[in-house]
């Protein structure tokens, strides 16, 4: 077993501030900033090859980490005693790597997200296009919330951060955070979601209707599931038809309580509808990830 | 002139203005009055809450608390009642997030109102990083919940969080995570979640650590699949959930309350105790609004009852 607090360190693991790890993420800054150079003074003809052969090795590494043996009970400092052993010690010690890696990717489409943003709205406030008031809005909205967050965040990282999970011990900053987020952002958040509440029973008063068989049937089984969400009615009925099977557990006509007809339909029909319908859809996904790992899919000229 | 209305035609164009002030009133005013509904919980509940006390003292529950104030009338109270149930078996918790970077702070706010619910009935607080932990929001789903199941001690190694009255300091000093080497370490994961995050879960850490979901009430048909097949311990499914597992709190399951009586009955399952607290406690969101949604079911099921009633009318021609 690890120790306590202690990490396995290997190439992929090194610790945060130590010289190695510092070594290692300026040559990466240097090399991604180089690769992103390069490609942007690539020919088309020159990028296309390089994106496919990326793409391709970040599939495979992924397809081996399923495919290959793992390595099971492994101790810290264990050397790989074959060449498929020593492949799977790799794989398994590269994966936090990996994972971070594409985090720090996902992380950067945010970044990409407010670049786009900038763009097209503080072109649209400097030639004063129509609605350009929603568009400053919008800005200011944006950095106000961006700056107030990143305060509120300082102020909670010194040794009294903690502190301020009670809310007597909040600062002015803490107080602007709680009106921005949660007095603001996340009750507008739940507002936007009521409103489906609205629009199902406009919908549903307008358009479910037993026009035909199948909308019959649909009907019904939409009825029966949506009474027994209501605790009060299944409740009342299951004890009524308990009632009328009598002393015995097993009787019939206990299949027909509420709470009975909503599992049946649940478990026999919902789940197996359910399942086919994801069995296809894997299959679609399969498809499709193949597509794009062999870079089969026609995307343009780049 | 325009002929009158016939009243099949009238059952069927109820204003829009008249449907949306009957569905205001219905679910406001269940609010300002608890109702303590009748119910009997639903079994995926049950086997939730059974599994949650099952977990063995000592082990930690990683929490992948993926709502925001978006779904709070279920989410919130399915993760409040998670919280109170680890703290009332008195469970290390850590709560981390890959759907939506408002989760983290969203959920804090959540433990820090059940921390206040404790203090004023006289019970311990849980503190942070002694007790449980906030970890960050992690950008990429996939990747890190499949970097959790593959080493989970480099994946939250970077993150950090403080003791009151200390610097923040790596998760991986803390004694919540002190004993987890490896994800089959833990005791439980839960996702309380509203968005894909549970698929991605069961694809990448069944197996390795027992499951269990909290999830919207939209999303439990494409759940209900996992429990069905027995990859996921325990499922708490909307707001009726959350009234379930409200209601086992109070009444256990099989367990004989402290007035003698056994309220929650169930084969399937062993003896659960509830909790024997003042009740002021248990008014979670699930008793709360529950009522709320009975009204809005209600009305949705007349509502259609009433429009087709005016199309099988209208199609016969009466008046």
């Amino acid at each position: 077993m690890i120790p306590f607090a202690q990490i396995r360190t290997d190439f992929w693991t090194d610790l945060p501030g130590s010289s190695s790890a510092n070594l290692k993420i300026i040559v990466g800054l240097l090399v991604g900033i180089g690769v992103i150079f390069a490609l942007l003074r690539m020919s088309t003809q020159f990028r296309r090859p390089l994106i496919v052969g990326s793409t391709f090795i970040a599939g495979l590494y992924y397809i081996l980490l399923w495919l290959w043996p793992k390595p099971i009970d492994r101790d810290p400092g264990e050397v790989a005693t074959n060449p498929v052993e020593g492949l799977g010690f790799w794989l398994e010690d590269a994966n936090p790597a990996v994972s971070q890696v594409r985090n720090i990717i996902a992380a950067f489409l945010i970044g990409l997200g407010v670049y786009s943003l900038l763009r097209i709205h503080v072109g649209k406030i400097a030639k004063q296009q129509k609605d350009w008031g929603f568009s400053l809005v919008l800005l200011v909205s944006m950095f106000g919330m961006a700056g107030v967050g990143f305060a509120d965040w300082a102020s909670r990282q010194g040794p009294e951060g903690a502190k301020l999970d009670n809310q007597a011990n909040w600062g002015a900053i803490n107080y602007v955070q709680d009106f921005l987020f949660d007095g603001l952002l996340q009750q507008m958040d739940a507002a936007m979601f009521s409103l489906i509440a609205f629009y199902i029973l406009s919908a549903a008063y307008r358009a479910f209707r037993a026009r035909s068989v199948e909308a019959t049937i649909l009907l019904g089984t939409a009825m029966i599931l949506m009474l027994s969400l209501l605790g009060g009615i299944s409740y009342l009925s299951d004890q009524a038809i308990e009632k009328m099977g009598g002393t015995d557990p097993n009787a019939f006509i206990n299949n027909f309580r509420l709470t009975e007809l909503a599992g049946w339909i649940q478990n026999s029909v919902q789940v197996a509808s359910i399942r086919g319908l994801q069995f296809g859809i894997g299959i679609g996904l399969l498809a499709l990830a193949l597509r794009l790992w062999l870079s089969l899919e026609k995307m343009g000229n780049a | 002139m325009k002929n009158p209305a016939t009243f099949a035609e009238k059952l069927q164009t109820c204003p829009k203005w008249a449907l949306y002030l009957l569905l205001i009133t219905v679910t406001s005013l269940p609010l300002w009055v608890p109702l303590n509904v009748p119910n009997k919980p639903k079994q995926d509940a049950m086997d939730f809450y059974e599994a949650i006390w099952k977990i063995p003292e000592g082990k930690t529950v990683l929490i992948a608390s993926d709502w925001t104030k978006s779904t709070r009338g279920e989410s919130e109270g399915s993760f409040s009642a998670l919280v109170r149930i680890l703290m009332r078996r008195n469970l290390k918790f850590a709560v981390y997030s890959t759907g939506d970077p408002q989760a983290p702070e969203v959920a804090r706010n959540v433990v820090a109102k059940v921390n206040r619910e404790r203090r004023a009935a006289g019970e311990r607080e849980y503190k942070r990083f002694e007790d449980w932990l906030s970890l960050p929001f992690f950008a990429n789903s996939e990747g890190t919940t499949g970097g959790i199941g593959n080493n989970i001690r480099a994946i939250l190694g970077n993150a950090k969080d403080a003791a009151e009255g200390q610097a923040p300091a790596s998760v991986l000093n803390s004694p919540v995570l002190k004993d987890v080497q490896k994800v089959q370490d833990l005791g439980l994961l839960v996702n309380v979640t509203a968005s894909k995050t549970a698929d991605i879960i069961v694809e990448r850490l069944y197996g390795k650590v027992p499951l269990a979901f909290m999830v919207t009430g939209v999303m439990v048909p494409e759940t209900s699949n996992y429990y069905a097949s027995g990859q996921i311990k325990g499922l708490v499914g909307g707001l009726k959930g959350v009234y379930d597992l409200e209601q086992l709190m109070q009444y256990g399951i099989n367990w004989q309350g402290p007035d003698g009586k056994t309220m929650v009955k169930s084969d399937r399952n062993g003896e659960v105790p509830g909790f024997a607290v003042d009740k002021k406690f248990l008014i979670g969101n699930g008793t709360m609004y529950y009522p709320a949604l009975h009204g809005a079911v209600t009305l949705l099921i007349l509502a259609v009852v009433v429009g087709n009633i005016g199309m099988f009318l209208g199609r016969k021609g009466g008046k």
